[in-house]
């Protein structure tokens, strides 16, 4: 691919942070490199500490890297211009609690140089693609922490920025509040929307993201799609539907005749996520 | 949603919206959102004190001649809005770089295609403007209160000299224009723009502060002990660099303070448009532009500490 088409190319990058007089220094990240390709879900996982969040803050030109580069659709990270490029949403964000939702997206707005109509048409729009068209003229403060991310998202999406940076976007929210945001992310993956996530959540970074950087004390340690990193090399597993207890006989019997060994056999199972998504569900439409 | 692959219609949204070198619609965007902040964090509550202080001042009943009284009414309304407007001014501006440095807010703004001298311009806009507003609302009370009280004690010494039937109607209108000098006179409003002149000076000093310190307490404390230094450090460096037992080092960290502490004794001559004195307006325009070179000088170093700043 050319480099053209990269929306994100940290090269080399360090990050060091000195500790004070006699402390000496501590490496946030270390000699990273990473590539996020223009229209893809590009995951960092990592747990508290490994770089994750320090990286994105270089990406975003919130910090200058100590050493190497990071660049934004070919823009060094610490141009302005690429701010015009990106939306970000950090973990656990406020906002202004004053303010109510419409008047957040207007504000974001505003900064980007957005104005009138262009301004009212799209934060109508925003409002309407995370669902708070109702709450858009409620304060922030009364707004719950699942509304807050969405709001969060809307206003990272304001100027219509091609690559929009999410850290820790599910951090706190309940688990139909998580979904929520993990169908938006989708949805902003089918219109053609980079998306940089970082979370130490890898279920729902498994279930989104197209490629995944897992960093440790701010070293890459491994990277690549998730079909690579997470096929278990030389197994299969089938899964038959309304098979009788004879056929399954039968299958171990062909299996053990052809030298291969069953090394599990279970039911499968809903995850708890899915049980108290459907239950939510179908709780909802009871009440409704 | 349509079929064309992610990076087609990605490419198809490039923005070309240029980002100017400064914007003022954006320093209005944060003004005005400072603005708003400060109104719905029920900042001007403490505008209901200061009325509260005037009631009371209002009805002083001294045992004093009816000038004296009326002085006493304004000593006592002035120095009350002056007291509270340095010490909103702190407070304000000292609340706002941090809190948005807490609540993440700030990353999200300088996430945008925000200059950070536009951050700065704008949050020191917003707070100017509401101090501005206060100084007006509690202009206005004063006016109200020292007018009220002025037309009530001229009205009573009239009545009281021609009662007596003793007074002749020069010595009746000497006793009035006596009166009438303590009371409202339009110099009064350049005392409010005084006091606008010395709060912006302390809001840019505070702006500085809170920029190098991370914590809205550390900021306020820091920032009154400078206000009081630079009330008292011409006093103070007259002494100091004076007395001739000093040692060089003593007249070197003098000089130091005095260059960077702003010597708020100068918005002194407000005292005496208060006590009656005329002052030339040239000394008002004077006051003006050494007002705006610290709002520069302070905003350059604030500019030079958070340009760099990492969040």
């Amino acid at each position: 691919m050319s480099s053209s088409n990269a929306a994100v190319e940290v090269e080399n990058m360090t990050k060091v942070f000195p500790l004070g007089l006699r402390k000496g220094s501590v490496i946030a990240v270390d000699s990273l490199s990473l590539r996020v390709e223009a229209g893809e879900v590009y995951g960092l996982i990592g747990p508290n500490g490994s770089g994750k969040s320090t990286t994105m803050k270089v990406v975003l030109g919130l910090m200058a890297p100590s050493k190497g580069s990071a660049k934004v659709f070919g823009l060094d990270s610490g141009d302005i211009q690429a701010r015009n490029e990106i939306g970000f949403l950090p973990e656990n964000p406020y906002f202004y609690r004053h303010l109510t939702g419409e008047e957040t997206i207007r504000f974001y707005g505003k900064l980007c140089g957005m104005r009138g109509a262009e301004l009212s048409a799209r934060t109508k729009e925003l409002l309407r693609l995370v669902d708070l068209e109702s709450a858009a003229n409620r304060r922030l403060a009364g707004y719950s922490k699942g509304m807050l991310q969405r709001i969060g998202l809307a206003q990272s999406l304001v100027q219509k920025p091609r690559l929009v940076i999410l850290d820790e976007p599910t951090a706190g929210v309940d688990p139909v509040g998580s979904r929520q945001i993990r169908d938006l992310i989708l949805r902003l993956r089918d219109e053609g929307y980079t998306v940089f996530l970082c979370s130490h959540l890898l279920a729902q970074v498994q279930e989104v993201c197209d490629r995944v950087g897992i960093l440790f004390r701010g070293k890459m340690r491994r990277e690549g799609t998730l079909d690579e990193l997470v096929a278990v090399e030389g197994r299969t597993s089938l899964t038959l539907d309304s098979v009788s207890p004879e056929l399954l006989a039968e299958i171990h019997e062909l299996a053990a005749a052809k030298g291969v060994s069953v090394l599990s056999e279970e039911r499968p199972r809903t995850s708890l996520e899915q049980l108290f998504i459907q239950l939510a569900e179908s709780e909802g439409e009871t009440r409704s | 949603m349509s079929s064309s692959p992610p990076t087609e219609k990605a490419d198809s949204r490039v923005q070309t919206r240029h980002v100017p070198l400064f914007s003022l619609g954006r320093v209005l965007t944060i003004t005005s959102g400072t603005v708003t902040q400060l109104f719905r964090m029920k900042v001007f509550y403490f505008l209901f004190a200061f009325a509260l202080v005037m009631v009371a001042a209002g009805n002083f009943s001294l045992p004093a001649t009816p000038a004296q009284e009326l002085s006493t009414i304004k000593k006592v309304s002035f120095g009350t809005m002056d007291l509270f407007a340095w010490l909103f001014s702190i407070v304000a501006t000292a609340l706002l770089i941090p809190r948005d440095q807490e609540d993440r807010t700030l990353y999200t703004i300088l996430a945008k295609p925000v200059r950070r001298i536009e951050y700065l311009l704008g949050k020191l806009g917003g707070v100017l403007c509401v101090v501005g507003l206060s100084l007006l609302v509690m202009g206005t009370i004063c006016a109200i209160t020292v007018g009220f009280r002025e037309s009530l004690l001229v009205s009573e010494e009239i009545g009281a000299m021609q009662a007596d039937g003793h007074f002749a109607p020069d010595e009746v209108n000497q006793q009035i224009d006596l009166i009438r000098h303590q009371g409202l006179r339009p110099e009064l409003a350049l005392v409010v723009l005084a006091y606008f002149f010395k709060a912006a000076v302390v809001a840019a000093v505070t702006l500085l502060l809170s920029t190098i310190a991370s914590s809205s307490l550390f900021t306020i404390i820091v920032s009154i002990l400078v206000f009081l230094i630079g009330n008292a450090h011409a006093l103070a460096t007259g002494f100091w660099l004076q007395e001739s037992g000093n040692s060089w080092v003593v007249r070197i960290v003098v000089k130091v303070v005095k260059v960077l502490i702003p010597d708020f004794q100068i918005f002194a001559f407000s005292e005496g448009i208060v006590q009656g004195e005329v002052v030339p307006y040239w000394l008002v325009g004077e006051m003006g532009l050494i007002t705006v070179g610290y709002l520069l000088v302070f905003l350059l170093l604030s500019l030079l500490v958070f340009v760099d700043k990492e969040f």
